[in-house]
């Protein structure tokens, strides 16, 4: 794509925001939906930021925050290593794939009554229903990693030397760079995902919380408040990504 | 065991069988041959005959399940980069890496301190005339270049021998008739002995000076045939009756067991 058309592409997707933006507005101020129920545009965002400046809130965020970051720092090298032993080992793909399959298709959520008897309501029982959530979208990307390093460059590898060592860091590592940071992205977005939805099943803290309590209590303005800076946040980091990620396929010619 | 010998490869006695659900197969059944030192071998045959095995066994990167491989009077079982470089069909550059990166990368697999090899990986690249394209991608140069720096890469450890498996058989015909003159170039500056398998028998005589013919099921070398073309071998001899003849001649051997 050239810059010109890039620029042109950008510029349309901008317009399309604006205009969704000025649609919110207008239906809201004009009555022609309840604005109880869609507080309008320029209101909900003074409210994003006096959120901003509040402290309790500010609490739930970093809450929230945390837990995704440690979920996420032990979900992504625990899948991705998972990922990479069974796509590595036929035996071990054929023993446990079938089973694997099958935790790929339940529905996480429905455990969630489990996890909180199990682990209680605090923030252990958030990471660890997002690391399950996120855990068995994160290995067949290694998995796909792994089998996506041509076995020629290996056996070319081979023939000049290269040791099982040399092999892995060389040849692996660098062939299976674009899946593993698609692995990442993946990761993230789960996380992000399974943290506050299951602070909002039952929690003590938690921007999730905030949310439900915002909804029962019909504020509607609080509440997309805090949806568009959850939003915002995880559109952010996964744009971020995608940038590497499609930036690592240009380098070598891949469409991305 | 360690003897002396003026031949670079010797091949003793090689086969090669695996299970199949039909029985055992047969890929090679007592293959025996030697390479003179300096010599260019071309190994043709029909598909399924085990010439690209027979390669593979004689590279280090398949194992025979009889017989032995002497690479100058020493037995191998593994891949030996320092004797012996390999060009394959695929030119199989790493993706990720430029022209230079590439053909530096045996000597970095070594431990090759930074500038020796680069000075190195850039003589390798003037041999082969991509000077210029030093720093390209593999993505961004053509499959004929692609393949030089491939050859390039093959050389850059100084092997004593340089295995080509059918290295040209996915360019077009125009660019496959302009890599033998460069090839033979190639070979002149290097020394390098070279066994190269194809499936063209005009390519196997144009560039050999001895070739070794084979014939499936099970795999085994049926006739050794001597290329009397002086050298250096020029585009005009492609047309030469000598050449012609030689081509037929294994053309015959070859289709005889088919039909």
């Amino acid at each position: 794509m050239s810059a010109i058309t890039s620029w042109r592409v950008r510029g349309g997707q901008l317009a399309v925001v604006l205009v969704l933006a000025a649609l919110w507005e207008l239906a809201s101020r004009s009555g022609a939906v309840d604005p109880d129920v869609l507080p309008p545009l320029t209101k909900v965002a003074g409210i994003v930021w006096r959120l901003l400046h509040d402290g309790d809130f500010l609490a739930d965020l970093r809450i929230t925050a945390f837990e995704c970051l440690v979920a996420f720092a032990l979900v992504v090298p625990l899948g991705l290593l998972a990922g990479f032993v069974l796509g590595e080992s036929q035996t071990l793909d054929r023993t446990l794939g079938g089973t694997l399959q099958l935790m790929m298709s339940v529905p996480k959520s429905v455990f969630l009554p489990v996890f909180v008897l199990m682990f209680g309501i605090g923030i252990a029982q958030k990471v660890i229903f997002a690391i399950v959530l996120a855990f068995f979208i994160v290995v067949p990307t290694g998995i796909a990693a792994v089998h996506s390093v041509p076995r020629g460059l290996v056996t070319a590898a081979r023939a000049f030397g290269a040791t099982r060592t040399q092999i892995y860091g060389r040849v692996y590592l660098p062939a299976m760079a674009p899946l593993i940071v698609g692995g990442v992205r993946l990761g993230l977005i789960f996380v992000v995902h399974g943290v506050v939805f299951a602070e909002m099943y039952g929690s003590t803290g938690g921007i999730g919380r905030s949310i439900v309590t915002w909804g029962e209590g019909f504020q509607m303005d609080y509440l997309l408040a805090a949806v568009m800076l959850v939003l915002v946040a995880t559109v952010t980091l996964n744009e971020t990504i995608q940038a590497v990620e499609t930036h690592i396929r240009a380098r070598r010619g891949a469409a991305s | 065991m360690s003897v002396q010998t003026p031949d670079v490869v010797v091949a003793r006695d090689v086969g090669m069988s695996y299970p199949t659900a039909s029985g055992r197969f047969m890929a090679l059944d007592r293959v025996s041959l030697t390479v003179g030192d300096g010599k260019f071998v071309s190994i043709v045959g029909p598909s399924g005959c085990g010439k690209s095995t027979l390669l593979q066994i004689i590279g280090g990167l398949a194992a025979a399940t009889s017989g032995e491989i002497l690479i100058d009077g020493v037995r191998i079982a593994a891949p030996h980069p320092d004797k012996i470089g390999i060009v394959f069909q695929e030119p199989l550059l790493l993706p990720w890496k430029s022209a230079l990166e590439n053909v530096e990368f045996p000597l970095a697999l070594r431990g090759e301190p930074r500038e020796a090899r680069t000075a190195r990986a850039r003589d390798l690249l003037a041999l082969v005339g991509l000077t210029d394209f030093a720093d390209s991608l593999p993505y961004q140069l053509s499959g004929g270049m692609r393949q030089r720096v491939a050859i390039a890469r093959g050389l850059v450890r100084k092997p004593r021998l340089l295995l080509m498996d059918e290295p040209f058989a996915a360019l077009d015909e125009q660019t496959r008739t302009r890599m033998w003159g460069e090839l033979l170039q190639i070979r002149a500056a290097s020394r390098a002995t070279i066994v190269f398998v194809t499936h063209s028998l005009v390519e196997a005589v144009y560039l050999a000076d001895e070739i070794f013919v084979m014939a499936a099921r099970p795999g085994r070398i049926i006739e050794r045939i001597a290329v009397n073309l002086p050298r250096p071998r020029t585009i005009d001899m492609l047309g030469a009756p000598v050449l012609g003849a030689l081509r037929n001649r294994i053309w015959n051997l070859i289709a005889e067991p088919q039909s």
